[in-house]
């Protein structure tokens, strides 16, 4: 890199090599994915995103009370908590057709906020920043520089030299030691420095402190889910009808959730959102890579569980990257294929007949390569998550979200065609968290003034019916989720998850139309094929979710064990 | 210069439903019931929490774990590890979600600080075996195994009398004691 041009913007170095380039397993993510690309004179110009999990939750809930869909659904990830509950309680709620009370869908709100601000701050520094930041050359920078550097970022950082220099010490001493930990084999690591990270020292080194402090901070936004949702992982105060958190509406309890929100918000204002911006700002040329072209977004944090339209950010479709003209969301519009995945046959089905009938051919297969279906919207692969959200928001005009991107596109000096990149996306992230953020306090003043004119609804009783069908949509942190439920005698006679990682990282569909990661990823520049930090960017600012599968190896021998399922 | 006591922790580990893989948990729950501890002594069913016991580990001076460990030595030996050794605690190595004992420690010192530790482990007789009840080998054992773990508890600066009237067993701890 030419350190005397100060405002070039770097490009990522390319390399010549031609062969393949596997990730697996792709860590920093929830659950197992592979990612299989083929690279020819430096860039990636076939690539398969592979799914190495079989759920099966489907076949488990066949027979069940829907009123247990949730807690079997809630396990499908503990790191997307909490939403899958909600949205198997929205699903049966809208087949038993139970009206909810305004006290309990603001409860629910504030429980699926808190998870937006715990997972975008766990996943910016936790699980994608060591993409970005090289932990190594931190212990290369100046510590007063640093903390100069840091403290010019938010009026709000009062930050030492000599913070910044112990968390060098022991970092140093763990490199140093060989034992790497959290560590191990990443890709800044290795004899010849890895010239695809660009950052000053500096830079590297105030990140590098910040992933440590937002450990401690992502508890507290953990605690806050926990006021409301009873315990974190896997809230349980979610019921058919509303919610059972009637102790939540104490004053104690509110003040204790508004306290660490308020604490929370406050990192995310001081330190998440200038972070993202100056390490945004050092690699801008990759405003340019990653993107894709569709994107679907289910909204949430309505004001009426039957009005997907009456949510705080609006649902919607936008093809085309044509944000001019967004499109509604038909829920009638969207098909499963099973033609490149790990299923019986080449049905393309709405998930209300969909069949998980799983049939296994082998890791080389190109033909069929994952555990994913392949959602399609009007026979379109669209991405889903904080980009699609904010995307369908600012074509809205939704006014806080037009505000923050224009602010964000503002400090980057970038049009919005960059949001249509991995850059765009991770932007996007922090972008939705920062508006949700601001919104809490708005949604708990509402709650608070609902209980102080003395309405403290929270459930409505019901009947369950013996024939019904619903669908319960959400937008997750990861982006558009539908549960989507049959119910006969009443009992559960099918049961289909979509989930947004199934849209954004699933595999093609049957007409060869690649998934959203794998388009994102044809013409990625790989610098080094043994250390492809490059595929992690993009792949990483999907924030993957794969879902637990079913693997188990014998401790001693190392061997996978074979399960019958009585 | 504040002399205050060093904090023990003693954590029981391990998935009490495989027969002596719940063989810390046991040991730890005994010493419940027997035992009175001083102030700067806390007894722990960790169970098979692995890295969740991150904040109960990050708030201590001293780590004494009891565990499984598979040394070479038949069952029913018993074991004091210390250093790279305490990568051997069976529960911290449960799943492939879970890292190891040493991992653990040293993403508690990436974050905080790191207690010193040390573990008392048993090797096992039986541990595939779905049951509640301890081997007959680990039964017969226990007795001893509690002892290190108390004598490591006094060389740490904590203390520790016998109960005047134990504590009530429980149904699964007459199975067990």
């Amino acid at each position: 890199m030419s350190g005397s041009k100060p405002q070039a913007i770097p490009v990522t170095p390319k390399s010549n090599y031609s062969g393949p380039v596997i990730v697996d397993p792709v860590t920093r993510i929830e659950g197992h994915l592979r990612i299989d690309a083929t690279v020819e004179n430096g860039k990636i110009v076939d690539v398969r995103s592979s799914s190495q999990l079989f759920r099966g939750l489907e076949i488990i809930l066949k027979g069940r009370d829907p009123r247990d869909a949730q807690h079997f659904t809630q396990r499908s990830c503990g790191v997307c908590t909490y939403v899958h509950a909600l949205a198997s309680t929205r699903a049966v709620d809208n087949a038993v057709k139970v009206k909810i009370p305004k006290n309990a869908i603001i409860m629910r709100n504030l429980v699926m906020a808190s998870q937006y601000l715990h997972d975008h701050l766990v996943h910016f520094y936790h699980l994608h920043a060591l993409d970005w930041v090289n932990v190594a050359n931190a212990l290369k920078a100046d510590p007063a520089k640093t903390a100069a550097l840091s403290n010019s970022l938010s009026p709000n950082r009062k930050e030492t030299a000599a913070q910044f220099k112990a968390v060098q010490d022991k970092v140093g001493a763990l490199i140093a030691s060989g034992k790497l930990g959290i560590f191990t084999n990443a890709y800044f690591l290795g004899e010849k420095k890895n010239e695809a990270y660009y950052l000053p020292a500096e830079a590297d080194l105030m990140a590098t402190k910040h992933y440590l402090d937002a450990l401690h901070m992502q508890v507290k936004a953990a605690r806050a889910m926990a006021i409301f949702g009873a315990k974190n992982p896997h809230t349980q105060f979610t019921v058919v009808g509303g919610v059972t958190n009637y102790d939540a509406l104490k004053p104690e309890r509110i003040a204790e959730y508004k306290a660490l929100t308020d604490e929370v918000t406050a990192f995310i204002k001081d330190f998440y959102i200038p972070d993202l911006l100056a390490v945004a700002g050092f690699y801008k040329d990759w405003a340019a890579i990653g993107g894709t072209t569709n994107f679907i977004s289910f909204g949430e944090f309505p004001t009426d569980e039957y009005n997907l339209e009456s949510r705080f950010f609006a649902p919607g479709v936008i093809f085309k990257k044509d944000i001019a003209k967004p499109q509604a969301f038909d829920q009638n519009q969207i098909k499963e294929h099973v033609k490149h995945s790990w299923y019986v046959g080449d049905a393309a089905l709405h998930p209300y007949s969909g069949v998980t009938d799983p049939k296994y051919t082998n890791l080389q297969d190109k033909d069929r390569y994952s555990w994913m279906k392949a959602p399609r919207y009007m026979g379109e692969a669209c991405e889903t998550g904080p980009l699609a959200t904010v995307l369908v928001a600012y074509a809205k005009g939704h006014k806080p979200t037009v505000d923050a991107v224009n602010f964000v596109l503002g400090k980057l000096g970038v049009g919005p065609a960059a949001l249509f990149s991995t850059l765009g996306r991770t932007a996007a992230r922090g972008i939705e968290c920062l508006v949700t953020a601001n919104q809490i306090p708005v949604w708990l003043d509402a709650l608070v003034s609902n209980v102080k004119g003395g309405d403290t609804e929270l459930y409505t009783p019901w009947k369950m019916p013996s024939e019904a069908e619903g669908v319960g949509f959400a937008q997750a942190p990861r982006g558009a989720l539908s549960h989507w439920i049959k119910i006969k005698k009443g009992k559960i006679e099918n049961f289909q998850l979509v989930v947004p990682s199934t849209w954004s990282l699933g595999p093609r569909c049957a007409a060869g139309k690649l998934g959203p990661v794998e388009e994102a990823l044809m013409g990625t520049p790989i610098f080094d094929p043994k250390r492809p930090v490059e595929i992690l960017r993009t792949v990483h600012s999907f924030d993957p979710c794969i879902a637990c599968g079913v693997h188990v190896l014998d401790a001693k021998t190392g061997e996978t064990a074979s399960f019958k399922v009585l | 210069m504040t002399d205050s006591p060093k904090r023990i922790l003693v954590l029981g580990v391990g998935n009490i439903l495989f027969t002596d893989e719940g063989i810390g948990v046991r040991a730890v729950t005994e010493l419940e019931r027997l035992y009175d501890v001083s102030e700067n002594v806390t007894l722990m069913d960790g169970g098979t929490l692995g890295t969740r016991l991150m904040d109960p580990i990050l708030n201590c001076d001293m780590l004494i774990v009891i565990d499984a460990v598979l040394g070479d030595g038949p069952a029913g030996s018993i074991y004091r590890l210390t250093g790279e050794d305490l990568r051997k605690s069976l529960a911290f190595k449960d799943s492939m979600h879970q890292t190891d004992l040493v991992d653990t420690l040293i993403m508690c010192e990436l974050v905080g600080t790191r207690p010193d530790a040390v573990i008392i482990g048993m090797e096992p007789e039986d541990y595939h075996t779905m049951a509640l009840e301890l081997s007959p080998v680990s039964q017969e054992r226990q007795e001893a195994l509690m002892g290190f773990v108390l004598e490591e508890i006094a060389k740490a600066g904590g203390s520790f009398t016998k109960k005047a009237v134990p504590g009530p067993l429980t149904q699964e701890r007459e199975q067990c004691a």
